[in-house]
């Protein structure tokens, strides 16, 4: 696996290009800014849902929400060059696996809200409060996107092979 | 961080995505909590820059960044006292959209020039120049 990944990147330029003088910064960079866009419109939307901010109409903050699905496309792009330009620094990282082990967590709750509340949060007056199951929701979504940036932020430190993982 | 810009990002593009007149100037409602997330930022900035100083002094773009950063805020300031009025004046509606483009581009600006200071320091320690 390591091999294919590392082939891929070399034949895509990837590799090359992350390695030239200011690939990595560059690609850390919109990493970054995709993050702040996805914590600007989903984070910004849970603060909300929390009872944060409360007057600010959910269906105006909702809108924001298709920017949050851009911030985390350029996410998962830039975070796939890291990944195939050094892939035993992220795949035998404990930091990593649990970065995206909370993004799972993210994922499967934001399927359970719109599934379950999203019809119910839209149609709230914008002074209203939601019910305490839909707060959970927003809690949820609000931590596990935390601890993705916080892991996300470890990554450097817990760098195999000094570190112990799943599949050491 | 992401909590400061992630607020200033909605509130941009909350007013240049908005038709003229339906923007929600409520949005603004979400400063209080930012202005805690640039407590943190401020404080950890400070604890960073009693570690390594001279990383970050002797470094042009730590300065570019603090510039940005500082100009950011300002208009965060501007925008959470004067959105409400914008909401019935065309004028300071129209400044408040050319303000939230230069907060966009601003934001970039900081956060690039924030990750860019790990890349650029020619100086590490102060003990150099001792």
């Amino acid at each position: 696996m390591l091999e294919s990944l590392t082939n891929f990147a070399m034949n895509t330029g990837i590799l090359g290009f992350m390695n030239s003088a200011w690939g990595w910064p560059i690609i850390e960079s919109l990493h970054f800014v995709g993050l702040c866009l996805l914590l600007g419109t989903v984070g910004v939307f849970d603060l909300r849902m929390l009872g944060v901010a409360r007057g600010a109409s959910f269906i105006d903050l909702h809108k924001l929400v298709p920017f949050g699905v851009a911030g985390f496309g350029l996410n998962v792009l830039t975070g796939a060059m890291f990944v195939v330009s050094a892939p035993d620094q992220y795949l035998f990282n404990p930091a990593f696996i649990s970065k995206l082990l909370f993004m799972l967590i993210a994922g499967l709750n934001m399927l359970c809200f719109y599934a379950l509340y999203a019809r119910e949060v839209r149609s709230t007056p914008p002074s209203d409060q939601l019910v305490s199951r839909a707060k959970i929701v927003a809690g949820v979504s609000l931590l596990a996107w935390c601890l993705v940036i916080v892991c996300g932020r470890l990554i450097t430190y817990y760098r195999p092979p000094y570190h112990w993982c799943v599949f050491c | 961080m992401a909590l400061v810009v992630g607020v200033n990002i909605a509130v941009c593009l909350n007013l240049l995505t908005s038709s003229q007149d339906s923007f929600s100037a409520a949005i603004t409602r979400f400063y209080p909590i930012h202005w805690w997330g640039v407590l943190v930022i401020f404080l950890s900035g400070i604890a960073l820059l009693i570690a390594y100083p001279a990383k970050a002094l002797t470094n042009p773009v730590f300065f570019l960044k603090l510039l940005a950063l500082a100009a950011a805020l300002t208009i965060a300031r501007y925008f959470q006292n004067n959105l409400q009025l914008a909401q019935v004046d065309v004028k300071k509606r129209q400044l408040a959209k050319k303000l939230a483009a230069s907060a966009l581009v601003l934001w970039l600006i900081t956060l690039f020039a924030g990750r860019f200071l790990a890349y650029t320091h020619s100086v590490l320690l102060a003990s150099r120049y001792f």
